[in-house]
């Protein structure tokens, strides 16, 4: 078993729903967003940069199988789960922020300060809990706590709190136009697997040789 | 004790203390107190890192050029050597305390280390070579540990003799693990291929120059403030000067060496880079160049080497020079975000994904493309006490142990 995604650029309508449903699902405090939506090579999200190129973007935890975060972590917080999702231990991680660095594609997230601290900073209303409620464990491990401890790292996890129950992350769940799916690039014969091969596949910044398990689906050339 | 050292340690010590009370606001309040963002993960604190590990290079040169080289007239500044290879080694540990997040975790390091990180091996290193210079420097003194201080002495025939033979013995394992801090060091940085500016195999031989340029230095000024600027140390003065004098110009050579080949080949990742290290920071840039090169340069004249305030302001030159260099392994690293892709459909731009800041600024987009880091007042006041931190360690040792050769009048 080796979890992928598949997201079809083609299909990607740029509403960052899948932003904001990883956000709350995941109680992410102010200012931090494991998953990020932009418009290619414009400096304004929705705003073509140039006339007749257009797509969006969405960019999370790449969960490589030769993770560089995985590699540097002193500790070992950082870890493969078995299904092949890179998560992060919150009882484990020092917060030397190594990883941050290591990380070519930018999706790792430091605890400055308390939460609670972080939504005064904000200007939340006064007790606004959001996300799931409760501690998850994976394979022994808390991979996520509603209120995050400070000076830990976060980052995508394909929400494991909710693929242990079943149910798909809520990124996949929270796409309009179905632009997500998950499942295993072990079996040629999973939707994944087809999906990449018939549609040419790709992966970001390959040269770094961190073998993603995120695969992304070329937009056709838009007619103007 | 003189009235310098007694201010000296009075100062330094208050600083370091000072140091230790912010230090521990911090650890209350977070990082959030310092200037670091997400997408510049690494500050003030990390460039310490690099400036500590290089400075504590003395103790290196100093025992490779007796015992390898056979240049006997720095003997007397063994020990000056090995003490501040301990207190910047030291210092070097200590200054990483506060840029982690969850130091009171810091056992997991024993419980779970991971041979796969570079920061593993550093910290291995750093500690090795921390026993070593101390254990080192034990054995340099063992044969003055008389009197009051009989009590430390571990009991010898002949102590001169032991002291003499296990020094030559401690001498080659003490080497190994000197310029293991600097290469390793130069590994936590230069196996991120995430980072250009890093990613370059000059990065660890450019480490080992520089160490040894700003180590030597060090020492230098450490002996002309101990001992003077008189004939009995012209020598030994003048061997360490060229010493410096080379060491600076193959560092000079690397640095260079590393930005020719990035600039000739101009990928785009390049362009950022130098807009970065030529444009926002040009004035420190030209620092980190001419300051070693002129400082190192005046060491190699007598005239320079014969007066203190000369010899010392130019010590302090250099060694400014290369906190500059170190602060600069940053800003180009980080300055811009990487995940830096070729859009599709528009084949000749470079364009960056943002990355969320993490932290609330008012005035300050969630997300940033391109962030100037300067560290804040917390970051500054706890690298100041480290600092201050090595100073009154190696002032305490001078003013308690038999540090110092003894005068024969």
């Amino acid at each position: 078993m080796k979890m992928g995604m598949v997201i079809d650029l083609e299909k990607c309508i740029g509403c960052r729903s899948c932003m904001v449903a990883c956000k709350q699902h995941n109680s992410q405090p102010p200012e931090t967003w494991w998953n990020r939506v932009f418009t290619p090579g414009s400096h304004r999200h929705l705003t073509p940069p140039a006339r007749g190129v257009e797509y969006f973007l969405p960019v999370h935890c790449q969960h490589c199988e030769n993770a560089p975060c995985e590699k540097v972590c002193p500790v070992g917080a950082t870890f493969h789960a078995a299904d092949g999702a890179v998560l992060i231990d919150f009882e484990r991680c020092i917060g030397c922020r190594y990883c941050m660095s290591a990380c070519p594609y930018g999706v790792r997230q430091f605890n400055w300060e308390d939460p609670e601290k972080a939504h005064q900073r904000s200007e939340y209303q006064e007790k606004y809990q959001y996300g799931y409620p409760e501690d998850h464990r994976h394979e022994g491990r808390l991979v996520y706590t509603p209120l995050r401890p400070r000076g830990v790292v976060e980052k995508c996890t394909f929400c494991a709190q909710y693929r242990d129950k079943g149910e798909l992350p809520a990124c996949v769940r929270g796409c309009p136009g179905k632009a997500r799916t998950v499942g295993d690039l072990d079996d040629p014969d999973s939707e994944v697997s087809r999906l990449i091969k018939a549609r040419d596949g790709f992966t970001l910044l390959p040269e770094k040789g961190t073998k993603p398990t995120v695969f992304y689906l070329p937009p056709k050339p838009k007619e103007v | 004790m003189s009235v310098q050292m007694k201010s000296g340690l009075w100062v330094s010590g208050a600083l370091f203390l000072a140091a230790f009370v912010v230090w521990l606001y911090q650890l209350r309040e977070g990082l959030i107190l310092t200037n670091m963002v997400n997408s510049y993960s690494w500050g003030l604190y990390i460039s310490g890192l690099a400036f500590f590990v290089g400075n504590a290079a003395g103790g290196l040169v100093l025992t490779s050029s007796i015992y390898l080289f056979g240049v006997k007239q720095i003997k007397p500044l063994a020990k000056l050597g090995a003490l501040t290879a301990f207190a910047n080694v030291t210092a070097a540990m200590l200054i990483v305390l506060p840029d982690i997040g969850r130091p009171l975790r810091l056992y997991n390091l024993l419980l779970h280390p991971n041979f796969m990180s570079p920061l593993v091996w550093d910290v291995l290193v750093l500690n090795l070579y921390a026993l070593a210079s101390a254990v080192y420097l034990y054995i340099l003194m063992l044969p003055e540990l008389t009197g009051r201080l009989s009590w430390l002495a571990v009991k010898v025939d002949n102590p001169h003799d032991f002291s003499e033979k296990w020094a030559r013995r401690i001498a080659p394992v003490a080497l190994l693990f000197a310029i293991g801090i600097h290469v390793v060091t130069a590994w936590i940085f230069s196996t991120q291929g995430a980072r250009d500016w890093w990613f370059t195999p000059v990065m660890a031989p450019d480490f080992v120059s520089v160490a040894i340029a700003v180590g030597t230095t060090v020492v230098l000024l450490a002996g002309a403030l101990a001992y003077g600027t008189g004939k009995k140390y012209e020598e030994a003065y003048r061997t360490l000067g060229l010493i410096i004098f080379i060491a600076t110009c193959v560092h000079l050579f690397l640095m260079m060496n590393d930005l020719v080949i990035h600039a000739w080949y101009g990928k785009a990742e390049t362009h950022t880079i130098m807009a970065v290290a030529w444009g926002d920071f040009a004035l420190l840039h030209v620092f980190e160049v001419a300051a070693p090169l002129i400082g190192a340069g005046l060491l190699l004249l007598p005239s320079v080497r014969r007066s203190l305030p000369r010899l010392a302001l130019s010590s302090a030159l250099l060694i400014a020079g290369v906190f500059a260099h170190r602060f600069l392994l940053m800003p180009a690293a980080y300055n811009s975000v990487p995940m830096t892709i070729t859009p599709l459909g528009l084949p000749n731009t470079h364009w960056s994904l943002p990355i969320a800041s993490g932290r609330f600024t008012p005035g300050m987009s969630s997300f940033l493309e391109q962030y100037s880091y300067s560290p804040s007042l917390v970051e500054v006041v706890i690298l100041l006490g480290i600092m201050a931190y090595a100073v009154f360690l190696v002032l305490l040792a001078i003013s308690r142990l038999p540090i110092l050769a003894r005068e024969r009048s």
